[in-house]
């Protein structure tokens, strides 16, 4: 325990000291070493599982996350905690984000690009993190739309997520696909619609 | 005291009535006694009922109080847990059906430790599968104090988690305080463990984690014997494996907070 029970602390402390660095609150899990080893038995694997989707889950959101590329992310905070000198490998980082993807994972992720080929297959490909869903992005768009009272109006896809107007919204500064991704969800409702080209799209809720 | 010899019968008589005489004043004495006992406690609860009355609210609100006056209750030999029956005087004037502190309170100190009752089995069960029913009563109570909806955080001290516990015993032996080194921890599944599991887990305690050569050091064992208990109390979610150290280590989920604070 000598040597592992202060860099916890140590940890905790550096996040307090320094917020605009990481800012994030880690969960106490995250200085439990064995949490970057996926466990073997089933039932703490499936808690494990979800204790790391919230966690990542919640990172994302802090950060504004919206999508991760796995391998790149192995050496961020998120996945190593320097501190500790614990990490998680690449085989485990996946199993996590397909846990996230499936509806047992409350489909909190999607794999981008993902044709044809089955979990696993890929080569540490980027994901959606979903802290909102699509659907619940849609709905997001739509309530501040309502609000602001720009109903009719047409809008730039430009001017919803890089706009003043939405500097305050957990949408602002969200990936383009994403936000078309959540339209079209907002289109299939009949509450939108889009046109324009390829670039200079235009939406109209209604 | 000063005493005259009588010789023959008269003796005999004056005797008798001398010791009937102490026998009767003792009886006096003895009752005398127990009657100003008995205004003293009635008194006492008296005073209690109206301290308990005046300070109900702190009592609620105050942890540390709330432990005292638990302490004073039972150094009295007053359960407010129980059941009324406990006072046959409450019974026999038909007030019966509630504990005295459920009277004088209506019911909020009594319902305080079946509400936290219910928050410990709630929690106990949701942490389950992380820590195969084992948590320590320190991450409980940061559990609790930090509530689940708005304004569900509750401050409790380790002594009420204790009595809340206690107070779930008439549901079988699910739910129970263990002592693992010097840390208590609650145990909500109905395993027992076996001498060589407390004793890794009293280790792990001590130590952060443990490996198999550790336990083969430490305690003589043979390798397969602590290789068959790691591999057991990974069974049941009470450890978890760290295959990142070169020696596979084991820790206790049951002390996550405790690393983390």
């Amino acid at each position: 325990m000598a040597t592992t029970a202060p860099l916890p602390s140590n940890f905790n402390q550096t996040s307090a000291l320094a917020p605009t660095q990481t800012g994030f609150r880690f969960p106490p899990h995250y200085s439990f070493p064995p949490f970057f080893t996926l466990q073997p038995v089933a039932s703490t694997r499936s808690s494990q599982l979800s204790s790391w989707s919230s966690l990542i889950q919640s990172y994302c959101r802090y950060n504004r996350i919206f999508s991760l590329s796995i391998i790149d992310t192995l050496n961020t905070p998120l996945f190593y905690n320097a501190s500790l000198n614990r990490r998680l490998n690449l085989r485990d980082a996946k199993a996590i984000l397909s846990y996230m993807s499936t509806s047992e994972g409350d489909n909190r992720a999607e794999f981008i690009g993902r044709g044809k080929q089955k979990a696993g297959e890929e080569d540490g490909g980027k994901v959606w993190i979903y802290w909102r869903r699509p659907e619940e992005w849609a709905a997001a768009l739509e309530e501040w739309v309502e609000r602001t009272g720009q109903k009719g109006t047409v809008l730039t896809l430009y001017e919803i997520v890089e706009g003043d107007a939405s500097r305050k919204e957990e949408f602002w500064s969200m990936d383009m696909d994403l936000l078309q991704k959540s339209l079209a969800v907002c289109v299939k409702r009949g509450k939108a619609q889009i046109f324009g080209s390829e670039g200079s799209e235009g939406v109209k809720f209604f | 005291m000063d005493r005259r010899r009588t010789p023959g019968l008269s003796s005999l008589s004056s005797r008798g009535l001398q010791s009937h005489h102490y026998t009767t004043h003792g009886a006096a004495l003895r009752t005398r006694n127990a009657q100003s006992l008995e205004t003293q406690l009635s008194v006492f609860q008296s005073l209690l009922h109206n301290f308990a009355l005046t300070h109900s609210k702190d009592i609620r609100a105050n942890p540390a109080f709330r432990a005292e006056f638990a302490r004073m209750c039972s150094a009295l030999n007053i359960d407010f847990l129980a059941s009324s029956y406990h006072r046959d005087g409450r019974a026999a004037d038909g007030k019966g059906g509630e504990s005295i502190w459920a009277q004088l309170l209506g019911g909020s100190v009594n319902d305080f430790y079946f509400n936290l009752g219910v928050l410990v089995v709630e929690e106990c069960r949701s942490t389950r599968a992380e820590n195969g029913g084992l948590i320590s009563v320190s991450d409980l109570k940061a559990r609790i104090s930090k509530g689940r909806g708005i304004g569900g955080g509750m401050d409790v001290s380790d002594d009420d988690i204790k009595r809340a516990v206690e107070s779930l015993s008439p549901l079988g032996s699910c739910f129970s305080i263990m002592k693992i080194g010097h840390r208590s921890l609650i145990r909500s599944v109905p395993k027992e463990l076996n001498t060589d599991q407390s004793t890794v887990l009293e280790a792990i305690q001590v130590l952060g984690y443990v490996t198999v050569s550790m336990l083969q050091l430490n305690l003589n064992w043979e390798r397969p014997r602590a290789h068959a208990v790691v591999e057991d109390l990974m069974a049941d979610s009470l450890v978890w494996v760290d295959t990142q150290a070169g020696e596979n280590e084991y820790w206790s989920p049951a002390f996550i907070t405790a690393t983390a604070t």
